[in-house]
């Protein structure tokens, strides 16, 4: 049915767009574009006992044309304090690189981002600054966190 | 053993280097073994056939198992026997359960890649049974067989799932293409996953070269005629080593600017130095497959010593503390330096690239002859063939002279200028070895001529193959001398009386022999030629120069050293 009005778009992203909208993920929503049904604008909660507590973050997501085969492309639009998240909010995340399996979906990525605000890697740092702030001093890092969640991604 | 490129025995034939047919010629030797794209496979089948056999597992596993360990049949066997179910959870052969699946008794399944709900029957799992319909596995087969030799190893793509992806299935389910390149990441594994084995770099050349363990020379020559080092797979460049070729080859590079730009640019990785551009993300770096080494971007160390011990994982105090000892800036320094030597170097590549279109004209020259211009000289001078491989002979060694030649003006270039006896010695012997190639070159070309363009049989034929022969195996003997004393670094050399420095390269002009179309023209040789060029200063000659094969005899022999021949004949 739908095959006939996105002829390009395969049917399993038609699929995964209709779950997405009916059944979301707790704390997570993700609608695709109007004029491109394979980009997405995404918001995740900050999860609850995190620094991110409170914050509702922007996400931009974008399936490629071997999606999915290759990973979707998936950034940040809201500013975020994250050792893993670097300032133009590019995400350092082992399943969007090589660890990839087509058998993950947007809802599984989503869900692996939220798992990432809850717990930060400081070991495997994308923006070095942050991890190392992390590191030395984690209450201050966090406290920065939580200033940063107020000044940036309390109201949208 | 002869030179004709021996027929397929298996993996018996082996080729000796260039210098083979002379049995006074004490050189070592590369020791190795061609291979072809038949051999490859045949030994990879008999691999195969062994860990099967022993193990008990399908020739599939084998596979698997063999690629994992480098298609070392012992490494198989060793770890397999030392503890089995980590082999196997490494390369994810995992085991068939007796278990029913989850999908027991279900007709149609839902394809976690489509989302597609098909009949059980059109869908398909590895041995894990994570089912997949067949059209999602083609398009994960394909995308990973484009990505490279890492799919060699593929794994099921339920994302916590390892089982191993083997041959049959991807086989199985690849277009004929990507089976294709599947089978030639397959065949290539063999070779680049070993280290005895590398690839003729020769373009289009399909043959690799399995070096024999305890051989010290690396010069090899492919079936397909291409000589090349087997160590650094530049040509071969005997008797320079590979760390002089690799710089002067860098220094020459045509595509400096590209160069520069993969220099300031990238850093090789520290396993298998193919250079790596670094455009994003942490210090963390994991090389390409087959590779895939660990390690720190900072301090190229392995990535496993780092962590708290170099100061955390964001900073590397290795590299620091190198910093400030100024390691990494001593490459830098070397360069500045070089640019400065400019004159220098452009003498020497000059006559590095001189020689080296020499090689390549007489390299074509000697194709020609021995396609067609050999039967014209046959014709022309009666002879029979057979008769006239001392002119093939006497271009071959040409052609080999030139390539060492070239090579000798790179170990020039980086030789100390300090050590003027050495450079001394060095561009003594390297004078007498262009001095006697061009005598040898001029004979095989120009006198080779005169017959080609007669219009019968001259009286002289005779002579003429007397007189090229004698001057291959002279100039030979100077080049097999220059080659020794070159491999071992110029040693010989007695650091008190300094050799004449009239033997230089740049000699050669003024000493230059006219060789006289008689056979005995031994009066001019001796006169004019090398015997002066042998006088320490004085005016009296310490040497006399042997009239039939150029010998350089001490005043006091009345006989040739090396031919015999009377002294004054």
């Amino acid at each position: 049915m739908a095959a006939s009005c996105n002829s390009n778009l395969p049917r399993r992203i038609i699929k995964e767009t209709q779950r997405l909208l009916s059944e979301p993920a707790p704390g997570i929503s993700a609608s695709p574009s109007e004029e491109n049904l394979r980009y997405f604008n995404v918001m995740i909660l900050g999860p609850n006992q995190s620094p991110y507590e409170g914050g509702l973050f922007k996400l931009e997501l974008f399936l490629p044309e071997d999606y999915p085969m290759a990973p979707p492309k998936v950034r940040f639009l809201t500013k975020i304090y994250h050792p893993n998240i670097d300032k133009l909010g590019r995400i350092c995340l082992d399943i969007l690189k090589d660890k990839w399996s087509p058998a993950l979906q947007i809802r599984t990525v989503l869900l692996s981002i939220q798992a990432l605000l809850s717990a930060p890697n400081p070991d495997d740092p994308l923006a070095e600054n942050i991890a190392k702030h992390w590191k030395t001093n984690e209450t201050e890092a966090v406290a920065t966190a939580r200033e940063w969640t107020r000044m940036y991604a309390s109201g949208v | 053993m002869d030179d004709v490129p021996s027929s397929e025995e298996e993996t018996s034939d082996i080729d000796t280097g260039s210098w083979s047919d002379d049995e006074d010629m004490p050189a070592p030797q590369a020791l190795y073994t061609i291979l072809s794209e038949k051999d490859i496979k045949d030994r990879q089948a008999e691999a195969i056939d062994n860990v099967w056999t022993v193990l008990s597992v399908s020739k599939t596993d084998a596979g698997i198992l063999l690629r994992h360990f480098k298609w070392s049949v012992s490494r198989v066997n060793d770890a397999w026997f030392a503890d089995e179910a980590r082999v196997r959870e490494t390369v994810g052969l995992i085991e068939w359960s007796v278990e029913g699946d989850a999908y027991d008794g279900a007709n149609k399944l839902t394809c976690w890649i489509c989302f597609d709900t098909l009949p059980r029957e059109d869908m398909k799992a590895p041995v894990c049974r994570h089912y997949f319909c067949e059209s999602c596995w083609t398009g994960y087969i394909h995308t990973a067989i484009n990505d490279g030799p890492g799919c060699l190893t593929l794994r099921c793509p339920h994302s916590t799932c390892s089982a191993a992806v083997g041959e049959d299935m991807v086989l199985s389910l690849a277009s004929e293409e990507d089976a294709q390149k599947y089978h030639r990441y397959l065949l290539r594994s063999y070779v680049e996953d070993n280290r005895k084995v590398k690839w003729c770099p020769a373009p289009g050349c399909e043959f690799a070269v399995e070096l024999i363990p305890g051989s010290t020379v690396y010069d090899v020559t492919c079936k397909c005629g291409h000589q090349f080092c087997w160590n650094c797979l530049e040509e071969a460049h005997r008797p320079v080593d590979c760390d002089t070729v690799a710089k002067w080859i860098l220094k020459n590079s045509a595509e400096s600017e590209n160069m520069n730009w993969i220099l300031a640019n990238s850093k090789p990785c520290p396993k298998c130095k193919r250079p790596i551009e670094k455009n994003q993300g942490c210090m963390h770096m994991s090389c390409t497959p087959p590779c895939k080494y660990e390690f720190c971007w900072l301090c190229l160390g392995a990535w496993s010593e780092h962590g708290e011990r170099t100061g955390g994982f964001y900073a590397c105090n290795r590299y620091e503390i190198a910093k400030q000892e100024g390691v990494y800036d001593e490459a830098e320094r070397r360069r500045e330096m070089a640019k400065n030597s400019l004159e220098k170097y452009t003498h020497y590549y000059e006559r590095w690239a001189t020689n080296e279109s020499s090689r390549v004209k007489a390299k074509e020259d000697l194709i020609k002859l021995e396609k067609e211009k050999i039967e014209d000289l046959s014709n022309k001078q009666c002879q029979p063939v057979s008769q006239l491989k001392f002119v093939a002979d006497a271009m071959a060694q040409v052609v080999e002279c030139r390539r060492v030649l070239k090579w000798t003006y790179a170990y020039g270039y980086y030789l100390k200028v300090e050590e003027q006896g050495k450079r001394d010695f060095f561009e003594y012997l390297q004078g007498e070895a262009e001095h006697g190639l061009e005598r040898l070159q001029e004979c095989a070309e120009k006198d080779l001529k005169d017959f080609l363009q007669a219009d019968g049989p001259k009286s002289n034929f005779n002579e003429f193959r007397t007189k090229l022969a004698g001057l291959t195996s002279v100039t030979r003997i100077y080049f097999q001398n220059l080659v020794r004393a070159l491999e071992n670094g110029l040693s010989d050399v007695d650091p008190a009386p300094s050799p004449s420095r009239s033997g230089s390269s740049k000699g050669i002009g003024s000493s230059k022999l006219t060789v006289s179309k008689s056979l005995n023209g031994s009066r001019r040789g001796s006169a004019s030629g090398s015997a002066s060029r042998r006088t320490g200063g004085g005016d009296e000659p310490e040497y006399w120069t042997c009239g039939r094969c150029t010998y350089g005899n001490p005043m006091a022999a009345e006989v040739c050293d090396m031919c015999q021949n009377v002294r004054g004949l």
